[in-house]
């Protein structure tokens, strides 16, 4: 367990190095040996260590906070009802117990079901009952090797339930697409440049790691059925810019070989098993044969959680620091090798370490990190030149995903006395499991961010001119905002309560003079103007991003 | 780590492993003030001036491979040649098959090229490779040449669209991508409708009410970024500062301001229809329309379907290559027309002809190309080139070349400098200008 | 002749695709008209494929249409020519443009003075056989597909007595003729022949392919497919539908799914009791069916798609040129 002493060494070092100043914070929730308020401690050790020349920004504000606590963790902006009680809070810990009740909250369940979806297949495709079995796999609280394992082996795991089985079914028909997103996702490593060669510029990875993965999904097989399978024999094959030809071994990204033992099945049977996993594969009824006693993914599953180098960790706990900051810990997501190190590199090994101490409970690592300091800090302001990002001395602007979006869409454009959120309905998860169906259509137009990314024209084009938006979202019923704000009829009063609603703040003075302006100069035309006022509040960067 | 990107002066060729990674690392983070997070090594003063020559490509994407022997390299009295005869042109020496007889008349302009051998011969890899001018890789999205020209040629904040893709049929029909240049550069992407969606107002919003709204957005949108700025809402206000100007746009899409003698010029057919609307948006600047005729794989059939689908292509790249030139326009337009494959010689039982890759023809016409060149050969047969060949890349390569914007230009994306063309590609100097 | 016995007794294989075919009186040679713009005479009596081509001015481009009376015989070719051949000689003797599009199909009337000619300049000419003067030319058919492509001209059939002459299309319509006075007499419409995707793919496929009139001249067969789901391939089923010639109604239609492509051509059994279809996709068919209620009597499946036929009265010898190779069946009945 290399890993765990050099943590250890690490954490000494640390703690006896990093100053002592800390800002105040509230009190933990969770009581015990380990509770997430105190790895948060860690982290934030850890970071500050770091900020030397950089000076750290200060903390966002309370409506900042609440913003963007709420969309990482229940996946939309919080309601009016939500602001005001947090607002009015006068508990010390009130971020801590924020934090808390987001986490054991309904929205948080189908937030990281999206956010796992987004990951794992959305880019691939929409798939119901996958997102279906990611969602009960959240609210019972399985793991992340639990799912690791569901996912990679379903036909092990509950041959029955084909759910999980759409990650591999969906990239069985590209062995260099299972290869690559495999390598991608699960161990935030690109080999794909080493298919052709050895990687160019990165030493650690050679043609015999490309291929070595591959040979772990090269049996598989789908049935016409739609079952998974694996087969009982098959070696991937390549050959070197040399020109020589080789076998690939049964190779993990560490360099761990498993060695396949003897089929022990005469030519016969071999035959006969192979035949009739092609029919398997053409025909609707056909059967497949009983699996193999070697299972490459099984293998690969195991050596993934059995290794010393921690990739499988690694990955997952640079994922969530990115999710959560906008930036991994290694940067791109998809490159931890050893010429690309961390920018702090004792940090990743503390939350690996820790995730693998706490059985990969995601739950508990993105509940610290969201206690951190650094996570609650503000975006940089225009003071001065901006900051090196990787330091995370301020926070950074993420654009929402489409989920994010139209669930906040939903809600920003809803009357506050319609929606009025978690704790203040008595029906909440109900109505929120509700507003997911509501705003699938919409959610499907957005483009999923990725960190080219920027938002198209075509959006622009749909929020400034669709009927659906003008329609369903901006019409005046009583449950919606404009109709809710048209009873307003002092003017500060109406502008206060849409920026609530929609920025999840107050306006600053600038905005309440042009918003004024823009209600006096139409004054004639009221309800059409408190329209427009909210549509601009909408399509305003500050709504896109989580910041 | 966190050098600036100006701080160096950037020499591929110099480049080492270590600082390729560092660039990397600080490419992503100094987003330059062009929006894209993809760093270009290369001189922009350059490709300013590339922007300002005002070219652009209109490319009919004849989707499902149509066949070189029906269209540039007939091999009649061949057992591989079919039932047609080969036409003269109006090139010396230069014969095409009488299924077009229009463009033999006017080959002045094209260079024709018989020599891609592109091994790809699968519609979906073949279309990507065709699309972007390299074999795929999963771990980099590489943008597809419509994408590249928008950047290359459009200018960021651009009233008129500076991607347009027509794609009608549903068969094979791909939204085109651009990849790791961002959704600044995704297609506006016409299927049913020709009118962009989303590009008229609403009846129930005044013009009036409409602008000033959008000016109160931009308040509301500077009040915030005085406080925190950051380049991606740049991005995001330029998606919005774009769509009046877009919306102006929409006559673009509207044929029928055009005099009934034009319409009749390109006929009644829907590729005819979808041609002239790719003239009028060049015409007004749109770097790069694409419009797909689908579909051309002919498996069973072949010269019925070559007859009917020939008959339009001829017909409506002569009515664009005559319209452009008539205007003007020709000298600072290329015309591309290329499919992801062609078709095999052999006949097969159904008189179709399967997929082929291995040697077939394309062709390129107006700006920056060397008219009246026929380029490359295959056999008697037309199984095999024996002279000449060119891989997508290579294709591409001639295609930047022609434009006047550099092959050998690289992005910076992620831990790689990408060559616009692909590595080792060449242009082909024999057919440009 | 029992069509259930219906079995191929020979097969001569070849490179190119032949198109069409005819018999001499005494079946010891065939001429088969090729993709390789020749016309061949085949010796009958070698088992294996023996030929020559005709000699003389001929074709440029494929051969697709033969009709003989007496020694003289008359091709027509995708090069928009009509040629006349001397079949004792085996050379050419006149050839002559006769349309300004491929040359589709050519008949003899039965009395041997003139031939009918038609092509996908979508006209129907007809000639005075032996001075090739052109005596009538008349059309009933679009030149160009409701979707603005151009159509084509692809079977014709003269009646037994020769009074009536058909003439078929690629959007599916038939017209019959009066063969003295060029008269439309007749019309059909079998739309279900044609596919035009609008949607998909943009372009069109099928056509009726074959036409023939009953031994009683009472009843036209049109034979081409049915819809088809993807138009890249051949992929629909074989189609036939039969017209009553007075009443000018459709009295049968027959849509084989076991046997995808297109009907080629079709023969009727002499006492208008069944008839047989030829054709294919990739490969080939033979189908015989119940001319009354359309029922599949038999079918057997041919190596390589089927273009043309030749059969005696009892179908004692078949004769079919195909991709690729020629065949020779017979409905004889087996001895026990």
């Amino acid at each position: 367990m290399r890993v765990r002493v050099l943590l250890f060494a690490v954490t000494i070092l640390v703690v006896v190095c990093s100053p002592v100043g800390r800002r105040s914070r509230g009190g933990d929730h969770v009581v015990g040996i380990d509770p997430p308020s105190a790895l948060a401690r860690k982290v934030d050790q850890l970071i500050d260590a770091q900020l030397i020349d950089e000076r750290a920004a200060p903390l966002a504000s309370e409506s900042a906070f609440i913003r963007r606590v709420t969309l990482d963790l229940a996946g939309r902006i919080p309601t009016v009802g939500e602001l005001t009680r947090f607002r009015e809070s006068e508990r010390l810990d009130k971020r801590a117990e924020l934090v808390q009740s987001l986490i054991d909250s309904p929205d948080f369940d189908f937030h990281q079901r999206n956010e796992l979806d987004l990951l794992l297949l959305r880019r691939i495709k929409r798939d119901e009952p996958w997102r279906e079995y990611l969602y009960e796999a959240v609210r019972d609280g399985r793991t992340w090797d639990q799912m690791f394992r569901e996912i990679m082996m379903p036909d092990v795991v509950k041959p029955d339930d084909l759910r999980p089985a759409a990650y591999l079914v969906s990239r069985v028909d590209s062995l260099d697409t299972m290869t690559n997103d495999s390598s991608i996702l699960w161990f935030g490593v690109n080999v794909a440049c080493a298919k052709c060669h050895d990687h160019p510029l990165v030493d650690d990875w050679k043609q015999s790691h490309y291929y070595g993965m591959a040979s772990f999904f090269k049996r598989t097989f789908r049935t016409r059925k739609g079952t998974l399978g694996e087969r009982f024999d098959g070696r991937v094959k390549y050959e070197t810019t040399g020109g020589e030809s080789r076998e690939s071994q049964f190779m993990f990204l560490s360099g761990a070989t498993i060695q396949e033992p003897e089929l022990g099945l005469d030519d016969e049977t071999l035959k006969a098993y192979q035949e009739s996993i092609k029919k398997a594969e053409r025909e609707d009824n056909a059967e497949a044969p009983p699996a193999p006693k070697f299972r490459p993914r099984e293998q690969l599953v195991s050596l993934a959680l059995h290794d010393d180098s921690g990739f499988f960790a690694k990955n997952i706990a640079n994922r969530l620091w990115a999710r959560m900051f906008g930036r991994g810990l290694v940067h791109p997501l998809d490159q931890i090798h050893t010429e690309n190190p961390a920018s702090h590199p004792e940090l990743l090994e503390l939350l690996a370490d820790d995730l693998h101490r706490h059985g990969y409970d995601l739950k508990r690592l993105l509940h610290a990190i969201a206690l951190t300091d650094a996570y609650a800090r503000q975006m940089s302001d225009n003071s001065g030149r901006p900051g090196d990002p990787s330091l995370f001395a301020s926070a950074l602007p993420r654009a929402l995903t489409p989920y994010q979006l139209a669930l906040s869409f939903r809600i920003a454009t809803s009357s506050p006395n319609d929606v009025r959120g978690l704790n203040l309905e008595d029906d909440w998860p109900k109505r929120r499991s509700e507003f997911e169906r509501q705003t699938e259509s919409i959610a499907n137009r957005f483009e999923i961010p990725d960190e080219d990314f920027q938002v198209s024209v075509e959006e622009a084009l749909w929020m400034s001119n669709n009927a659906q938006v003008q329609n369903d979202y901006l019409n005046a019923g009583s449950n919606r905002l404009v109709g809710y704000l048209r009873q307003i009829a002092d003017d500060e009063q109406l502008i206060r309560s849409a920026c609530r609603s929609i920025l999840s703040r107050e306006p600053e003075t600038e905005e309440m003079e042009s918003i004024a302006a823009y209600l006096n100069d139409h004054h004639e035309r009221r309800d059409d103007a408190i329209g427009h006022i909210v549509w601009a509040l909408l399509t305003s960067p500050e709504f896109r991003f989580n910041h | 780590m966190n050098k600036k990107r100006d701080d160096e002066s950037v020499n591929l060729g110099l480049l080492s492993r270590r600082t390729a990674l560092q660039l990397a690392a600080a490419g992503a983070s100094s987003l330059a003030a062009n929006m894209s997070v993809v760093d270009v090594l290369g001189g922009e003063a350059m490709a300013d001036q590339v922007r300002r020559s005002g070219k652009r490509v209109i490319l009919l994407w004849l989707a499902g491979g149509a066949s070189q022997l029906e269209t540039w390299d007939p091999k009649p009295g061949r057992a591989t040649g079919g039932p047609f005869a080969k036409i003269r042109t109006n090139l010396p020496g230069v014969e095409i098959s009488e299924l077009m007889p229009k463009m033999s008349t006017r080959l002045g302009e094209t260079a024709i090229i018989r020599s891609l051998n592109t091994k790809i011969a699968d519609h979906g890899t073949a279309y990507e490779l065709m699309d972007t001018g390299r074999v795929a890789e999963p771990s980099l999205k590489f943008p597809h040449l419509g994408a590249l020209i928008a950047r290359e040629l459009g200018w960021l904040d651009s009233q008129v669209p500076d991607y347009v893709t027509m794609y009608t049929s549903t068969e094979g029909r791909r939204e085109g991508s651009a990849g790791f240049l961002g959704g600044r550069y995704n297609p506006m992407f016409l299927t049913d409708s020709m009118i962009p969606p989303d590009i008229r107002r609403l009846e129930s919003i005044s013009d009036v009410d409409h602008h000033e709204r959008s000016e109160l957005r931009r308040r509301i949108s500077d009040s915030f970024t005085k406080r925190f700025d950051h380049p991606v809402f740049d991005g995001h206000n330029a998606a919005y500062d774009r769509v009046r100007g877009l919306m102006s746009s929409d006559h673009l899409f509207n044929i029928d301001l055009e005099p009934q003698s034009v319409r009749d010029l390109y006929g009644p057919t829907q590729f005819g229809q979808q041609c002239l609307i790719a003239r009028r948006l060049a015409e007004a600047g749109v770097p790069f329309v694409k419009v797909a005729r689908a579909w051309w794989d002919s498996h069973g059939q072949n010269f019925e379907t070559h007859q009917e689908l020939c008959a339009d292509l001829d017909h409506c790249m002569s009515a664009l290559l005559d319209d452009l030139k008539s205007r003007g326009m020709l000298e600072d337009t290329l015309v591309i027309t290329l499919g992801e494959f062609g078709r095999t010689p052999k006949i097969n039982g159904s008189l179709g002809r399967d997929h082929f890759a291995s040697a077939w023809s394309c062709t390129l016409s107006g700006c920056g190309i060397r008219g009246g060149t026929v380029y490359g050969k295959t056999d008697d047969d037309g199984q095999t080139v024996v002279d000449g060949e060119m891989n997508a890349g290579d294709l591409f390569a001639t295609i930047f070349a022609a434009l006047g914007i550099d092959p050998a230009k690289e992005y910076m994306v992620g831990s790689r400098p990408v060559p616009i063309a692909d590595f080792d590609s060449t242009p082909c100097r024999e057919v440009l200008a | 002749m029992d069509p259930s016995q219906l079995r191929q007794i020979a097969q001569r294989k070849c490179q190119d695709i032949l198109f069409c075919v005819e018999l001499s009186d005494d079946n010891s040679e065939a001429w088969v008209g090729s993709s390789d713009a020749n016309v061949y005479c085949v010796d009958l009596t070698s088992e294996s494929m023996a030929r020559v081509p005709m000699g003389g001015d001929g074709h440029a481009s494929y051969v697709t249409g033969v009709c003989r009376y007496g020694n003289v015989m008359i091709t027509s070719g995708y090069d928009k020519h009509l040629v006349w051949w001397d079949t004792d000689s085996r050379e050419s003797v006149r050839k002559i443009v006769a349309h300004n599009k491929w040359i589709r199909s050519v008949a003899f009337t039965p009395d041997g003075s003139r031939i009918i000619s038609i092509a996908d300049d979508m006209r129907v000419r007809v000639w005075e056989a032996s001075t090739a003067d052109l005596i009538g030319d008349v059309s009933d058919h679009a030149v160009m597909t409701q979707q603005n492509y151009p159509s084509m001209l692809y079977a014709l059939d003269v009646s037994p007595d020769g009074e009536l002459f058909a003439t078929a299309d690629r959007v599916g319509h038939i017209a019959v003729w009066e063969t003295e006075s060029l008269k439309k007499i007749q019309q059909f419409d079998a739309p279900k022949m044609y596919t035009w995707d609008p949607k998909q793919r943009r372009h069109s496929t099928g056509g009726i392919r074959s036409l023939a009139f009953s031994p009683d001249g009472k009843r036209l067969a049109a034979g081409g497919i049915g819809h088809v789901g993807n138009i890249d391939h051949l992929g629909g089923p074989s189609r036939i539908e039969i017209f009553d010639l007075e009443s000018g109604s459709q009295v049968l239609e027959i849509e084989d799914n076991k046997k995808q492509g297109l009907v080629e051509q079709i023969a009727w059994q002499k006492d208008g009791e069944w008839i047989l279809a030829v054709g294919g996709a990739n490969n080939g068919f033979l189908s015989v069916f119940h001319a009354g209620d359309g029922k599949l009597i038999h079918q057997v499946d041919h190596p390589g798609h089927v273009h043309a036929m030749w059969h005696d009265e009892d179908f004692l010898n078949l004769h079919i040129a195909a991709h690729e190779n020629m065949t020779h069946w017979t409905m004889r009945e087996q001895e026990v």
